[in-house]
């Protein structure tokens, strides 16, 4: 009970009451994508004295010229070229505008009908359910993803956001939709969303660039200006190119069958004196100053080492706007913004055998060796072009190490 | 007292009615939670097709949205004839003449429910899709409430309790019990515009109302077990149906939560940290409309305290003549007998 915890409850269980008489008088407004009030405080905190809501507005103005609206999405082709493609459009306008069916019996507005309630319509991770769940669900804006076959800095594949649609995450809010994909109707949704998803996401980052721009370089906010072109390029050329920034995984080794996802002893002829030999190298490279994971993991892998962060969709509008996370009075100034109470990353529980990128070896072996995106959790130093670092035999003893702190009953 | 050996047959409706219209809502809760609403885009019609006509292999074996999207339709038209039947016959054999007027009342429910579920489709509206959505129970207990008074306790009951405290809290309990179905239908149906700090209100106040619902109810279960009550065992029936229902409900409640959404501390427990959520999943599904049928059950069941205790209310009866004394001596018992003459004739009240 941390973020959720009682004490802040009953202060926010009595504001509920006073929130409820405000709701009532509301009728149904026009939707629309939100702009980007949270970024446009961050930005114009220091050293601009321009209104926040006045630039993210300007520059909501413009992206919609690019990308459309929220019930027609369209994409900047006449700007970017039509070789330059990153998203399938047919699939993005039907996950996007309102939920049903046409006479031609498709279904429509996917994305509201799964997603909206935690992602939120913009993709801002402030659906209604945003404050009641932890970890908070995704705001794709930002374009950083964290389960993916890609290094850091580089896009996810389609499969990559597919897998985690299709498998959920376990211990969030984040849920499978296997079930919609296992029905023979419902069969191209997932395809669908993962184009939606890229396309809010290039959309969200385009407008933050675009914003900064505006603000810190005073570049002009128009659709025809060389430098937001070349911005717009640079996002979509990243998304275009995901898939082959994929990483190859290398042969694992005889006592790791990657098949079987199942790491149990006695199979593969794996005996319990090779098995106590693995743990032992393992436990030594999960001690060691080289890859520091006790720091984080703790020495026992249950999560509670001393190193204690925020995530980088938090530090974007505290740390990097000069405001402390930590100070409920500084942090506070953002939340008419859209910031939600900062909540430390925790680095993951080894004992309960729950990964939320996937559990299968060679899904944890890309973790290691990628680190998570967005999160404190770094990439592993690699041996690699003459590099110190651990080598592919030394990653999957790793590997086979953090999967067997998992307690077994 | 001229029907009593014949069969009762507004009885016979008014249960079948009431006994229709609970799958009724399961299927309707089915609906919302697959967000099938707008699975059949017209109405009356299933596109384009008669209600009744529409291909029955297209139906069966068509998208699960649309089974029960156009099952829920016509479970709703069986319904509408059950509720024609029993109008008839307590036109026809029913001597309470509110009664006669009240069995109308439902059938005009009915089919306002109907329209607006017609609306609904038509206009796209997720406003009336709520109101839709909350008349249901609504309707339900409206239903049990014909059922309650066409039974022999709500005939053979005695005005023997004076008002005190389980009359007006049973009323409490009614009134807590609806608010909830409202509110949980504000959670269910959020609309892609509901801000977070909005949902966050709605959800205090379910819960809110949880803790009232709970409170009203160990009240009642209390209650009967006391004087004056204590003398009428047949008040513990309900009561002890709605304790049961309670707790089920509780745990159905923060079943549908972690359905939802999960828990936030998912990082206490191991199982918890496992769990993942599937979204349209089955067992997800049930959850989550179990929860609401059992808030109409919780509903229709406050009504069943509410005519078993004012039945049993001294001050409420104006005319005891309304009673029917059974012949049964050993069943009444000797300190009624001396207030009424056994075997009077059944008026209206
Ligand atoms: C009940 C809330 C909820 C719903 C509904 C939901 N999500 Fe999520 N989603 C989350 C949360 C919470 C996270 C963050 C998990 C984390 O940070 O570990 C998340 C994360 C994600 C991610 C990021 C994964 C990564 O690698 O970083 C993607 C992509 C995603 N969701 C897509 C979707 C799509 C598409 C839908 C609709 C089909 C959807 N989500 C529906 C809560 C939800
Ligand atoms: C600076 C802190 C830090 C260090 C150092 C660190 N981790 Fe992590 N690790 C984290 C955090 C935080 C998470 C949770 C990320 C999230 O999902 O939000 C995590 C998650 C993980 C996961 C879970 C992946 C999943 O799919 O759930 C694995 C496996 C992991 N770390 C292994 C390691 C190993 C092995 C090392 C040492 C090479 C290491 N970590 C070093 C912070 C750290
Ligand atoms: C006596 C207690 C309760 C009663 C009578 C009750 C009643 C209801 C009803 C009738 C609905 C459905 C409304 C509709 O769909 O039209 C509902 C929805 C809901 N309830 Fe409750 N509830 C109770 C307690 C709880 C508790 C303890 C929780 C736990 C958090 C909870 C969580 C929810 C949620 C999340 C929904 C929305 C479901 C959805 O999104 O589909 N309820 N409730």
């Amino acid at each position: 009970m941390n973020r959720s915890a009682v004490a802040r409850l009953s202060a926010a269980w009595l504001s509920s009451f006073v929130g409820l008489s405000l709701l009532v008088g509301c009728g149904p407004s026009k939707l629309e994508y939100r702009p980007n009030d949270l970024h446009a405080a961050s930005l114009t905190r220091e050293g601009s004295d321009q209104d926040p809501r006045a630039v993210a507005k300007k520059t909501s103005a413009l992206i919609e010229q690019w990308f459309g609206t929220l019930d027609e999405p369209k994409w900047p082709a006449e700007t970017l070229g039509a070789d330059l493609e990153a998203v399938r459009m047919d699939s993005v306008s039907r996950c996007a505008g309102p939920v049903g069916r046409g006479v031609d019996k498709v279904e429509r507005g996917v994305f509201r009908k799964h997603c909206v309630s935690c992602h939120g319509l913009t993709g801002d991770g402030l659906g209604a359910a945003a404050m009641l769940v932890e970890p908070y669900p995704r705001d794709f804006r930002r374009g950083t993803f964290k389960f993916k076959s890609t290094p850091v800095g580089k896009k996810p594949t389609r499969q990559d956001i597919h897998r985690t649609l299709y498998e959920g995450i376990p211990g969030t809010a984040m849920p499978s939709f296997r079930a919609i994909d296992e029905s023979k109707e419902f069969a191209h949704d997932i395809d669908d969303l993962v184009e939606y998803v890229r396309f809010l996401a290039i959309r969200g980052e385009v407008e933050r660039r675009v914003m900064a721009a505006y603000v810190r370089e005073g570049v002009e906010l128009d659709p025809d200006s060389g430098r937001l072109k070349e911005l717009l390029a640079q996002v979509v050329q990243k998304w275009a190119a995901s898939e082959s920034d994929a990483i190859e995984i290398p042969e694992p080794p005889a006592y790791i069958s990657s098949a079987a996802g199942d790491l149990a002893i006695g199979i593969d002829g794996i005996d319990n004196g090779q098995h106590v030999e693995l743990m032992k190298k393992g436990q030594s490279l999960f001690e060691s100053e080289l890859t520091a994971c006790v720091k984080c993991h703790g020495k026992t892998g249950a999560g509670d080492g001393a190193s204690q962060d925020y995530d980088e969709w938090t530090k974007d509008w505290t740390i990097l706007a000069g405001i402390d996370p930590k100070q409920s009075k500084d942090w506070k100034e953002m939340k008419p913004f859209g910031a939600l109470k900062p909540v430390l990353a925790k680095p993951r529980n080894f004992h309960w055998g729950a990964y939320h990128g996937g559990k299968s070896p060679s899904e944890i072996f890309k973790r290691i060796v990628l680190g998570i995106e967005g999160t404190p959790m770094p990439p592993v130093a690699r041996a690699q072009n003459g590099n110190p670092g651990l080598s592919d035999e030394e990653l999957w003893e790793l590997v086979y190490y953090v999967m067997h702190l998992e307690e077994r009953s | 007292m001229s029907s009593e050996a014949k069969f009762n047959f507004v009885k016979l409706w008014a249960w079948l009615s009431a006994m229709f219209i609970f799958p009724l809502i399961w299927v309707g809760g089915l609906v919302t939670t697959h967000d099938a609403g707008m699975a059949v885009p017209d109405w009356p019609g299933t596109y384009g097709y008669n209600l009744f006509l529409y291909p029955i292999s297209t139906w069966l074996y068509g998208p699960f949205d649309l089974l029960i999207e156009h099952g829920h339709r016509l479970l709703g038209s069986w319904v509408g004839l059950l509720v024609i039947f029993l109008c008839i016959s307590a036109w026809a054999t029913e001597a309470r003449r509110w009664y006669r007027w009240a069995s109308v009342g439902l059938l005009a429910a009915v089919i306002a429910q109907g329209l607006l579920g017609g609306f609904r489709v038509v206009l796209d509206e997720r406003t009336i899709a709520m109101v839709h959505g909350c008349g249901g129970p609504l309707v339900f207990a409206y239903a049990s409430f014909l059922a309650f008074a066409s039974s022999s306790d709500w005939k053979h009951a005695w005005p023997s309790i004076a008002p005190k405290g389980l009359w007006r809290l049973s009323w409490v309990l009614l009134g807590a019990s609806v608010t909830q179905l409202v509110l949980g239908a504000q959670l269910r149906h959020a609309l892609p515009s509901t801000t977070p700090v909005g949902f966050m209100s709605m959800v205090h106040l379910h819960l809110t109302f949880a803790g009232v619902v709970t409170a009203a109810i160990l009240g009642v279960w209390f209650l009967v077990r006391r004087n004056p009550y204590r003398t009428e065992p047949r008040l513990k029936v309900p009561a002890n149906a709605l304790a049961g229902l309670l707790v089920v409900q509780l745990a159905l409640g923060i079943g549908t939560w972690m359905a939802n959404y999960a828990l936030p501390w998912s990082e206490t427990a191991p199982s918890l940290a496992r769990y993942v959520i599937s979204a349209k999943g089955y067992w997800e599904s049930m959850l989550v409309t179990a929860h609401q049928a059992t808030g109409s059950l919780l509903i229709a069941f406050s009504t069943w305290l509410i005519c078993r205790v004012g039945r049993r209310q001294i001050s409420l009866v104006q005319n005891p003549n309304s009673f029917t004394i059974p012949q049964d001596a050993s069943i009444v018992g000797t300190a009624r007998e001396t207030q009424t003459t056994v075997g009077q004739p059944v008026s209206a009240i």
